[in-house]
């Protein structure tokens, strides 16, 4: 059912019209930001009779502010902006990687962060696990306020987060890590990737991981982080074999997704290989 | 509902729906031929055009999102009957087969030159992963391409 003044398309001209315009159109709308996902419904035989909302044009959801302790990222920063923004901060590389590695130059131009995190049914989002190993939170904003939450949590909840609500905005904090994404098409580029690993981690200075985030993307419907990996990295210097070890060990932790593209247990069989080129890419950054 | 835009410099108005992808508009309606559908899924880049001076696949871009915004396509690379210096040195090169991807190759190359005009062959051919050639095996197309920025 369309809007009460009957569109299926209305390009919202700012945050709060977009939310009166959500609001207004109840489970019959939805946001539209980049678009490259909701084209594709009917490819994935999924509806496309909602009526749109579109954001990208608002200013607000376009804005990328790097503050002193934190980086706030508007809703509809599209990936190439990401990667362009992000490229020379040493602490997001894990998310600038992510950005410029995605999909294709003409996609990540209209491509956005908010519509990679809302994009339920996509397992391959390469941001996901990115921001969830920089310990990234959001911002919902809806008719009745706004609230904060982290990536873990927004995975959680994001299909029953209502149809009214929108995420506003990603903040990275800024702390002196280092991290590194790593992931793997079956071609060198184009494709979805097969299995992602995401990770950050701080070092004291003699070089021993004093904490550290691995998040694994691609192998399972949704990102998470792979929290026993993370115990074993802390205490130890960077070493990237016996990282791939560990990886081995804790592999059972998963359980990899059928696709197309991979059988599931490929998806796992990968892990420690990217584990271990993970932890030399952060080896490799001083 | 009409929807103004503006097409290789010229103000157009399109009364298609809103969700309609605009290589559609621009091939059915505007019958601008140059950009053409393939797979329809943004992983062939056969449909690249720009707006606002970016790369996009035109494919996936609803037509309600170019409201207002400056379309490019391929047809505007040799608007005054005279070839771009990358249409002329592919032609000098040969490099042509079915031609199906060659509008997107174009349009994605054009918009890259215009920021990197001296650009190594590795860099093209990571500028070119979103176009899928199935005749030629690139490597020709890339000799071209190099040959270009080798010039400027
Ligand atoms: C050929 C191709 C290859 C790709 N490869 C990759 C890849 O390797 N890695 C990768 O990460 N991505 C890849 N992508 C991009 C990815 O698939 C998604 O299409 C993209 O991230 C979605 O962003 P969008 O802005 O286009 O979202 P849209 O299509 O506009 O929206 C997607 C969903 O999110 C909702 N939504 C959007 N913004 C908001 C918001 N602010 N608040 C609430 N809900 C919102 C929409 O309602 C919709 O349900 C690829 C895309 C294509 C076409
Ligand atoms: S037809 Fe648009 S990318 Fe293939
Ligand atoms: S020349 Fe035929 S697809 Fe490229």
């Amino acid at each position: 059912m369309p809007g009460q003044n009957g569109e299926r398309f209305h390009a919202a001209t700012s945050l709060t019209d977009a939310i009166a315009a959500l609001a207004d159109r109840g489970s019959a709308g939805a946001a539209l930001a980049g678009a490259t996902w909701i084209m594709r419904a009917p490819l994935r035989h999924e509806r496309r009779d909602l009526s749109y909302v579109a954001i990208s044009k608002i200013d607000e959801l376009r804005r990328l502010d790097i503050l002193d302790r934190e980086i706030s990222i508007g809703a509809c920063v599209t990936h190439a902006e990401l990667a362009s923004s992000l490229g020379s901060l040493p602490e997001c590389r894990a998310l600038a990687q992510a950005a410029v590695n995605s999909a294709n130059p003409a996609v990540r131009n209209v491509a956005t962060i908010g519509g990679n995190l809302c994009a339920s049914a996509f397992a391959a989002a390469d941001l996901v696990p990115a921001l969830i190993c920089l310990d990234a939170e959001l911002e919902i904003e809806g008719a009745k306020g706004s609230e904060r939450m982290t990536v873990k949590r927004f995975l959680e909840v994001r299909t029953g987060i209502g149809p009214d609500r929108l995420v506003r905005r990603v903040i990275v904090p800024r702390t002196a890590r280092r991290s590194a994404h790593i992931r793997l098409p079956l071609r060198k580029a184009g494709d979805y990737p097969v299995a992602i690993v995401s990770l950050a981690a701080t070092l004291n200075p003699t070089g021993v991981v004093e904490s550290a985030r691995v998040a694994v993307g691609s192998v399972e419907p949704v990102a998470r982080r792979w929290e026993q990996l993370e115990t074993s990295l802390v205490g130890h210097s960077l070493d990237p074999r016996r990282a791939a070890e560990q990886a081995e060990r804790f592999c059972g932790d998963f359980l990899g997704r059928e696709g197309v593209e991979a059988p599931g247990w490929y998806r796992v069989k990968v892990l420690p290989s990217l584990v271990r080129r993970a932890v030399l890419a952060l080896q490799e950054q001083s | 509902m009409s929807l103004r835009l503006v097409v290789n410099g010229e103000d157009r108005v399109s009364r298609a729906e809103p969700l309609t992808p605009l290589v559609d508009v621009l091939r059915d309606e505007f019958h601008l031929t140059g950009a053409k559908v393939a797979c329809r899924e943004g992983f062939c880049g056969a449909c690249t055009v720009h707006i606002d001076g970016q790369p996009v696949v035109s494919c996936l871009v609803p037509l309600g999102m170019v409201e207002g915004r400056e379309v490019r396509t391929v047809e505007s690379l040799a608007a005054a009957g005279e070839l771009s210096p990358l249409q002329r040195i592919m032609e000098e090169h040969d490099v042509v087969q079915c031609g199906m991807c060659f509008p997107g190759i174009l349009m994605v190359l054009t918009s890259f030159f215009r920021e990197h005009p001296r650009a190594e062959r590795g860099e093209i051919k990571v500028a070119l992963v979103g176009n899928i050639c199935r005749c030629t095996g690139y490597e020709r197309l890339v000799d071209a391409a190099v040959a270009l920025a080798k010039r400027s």
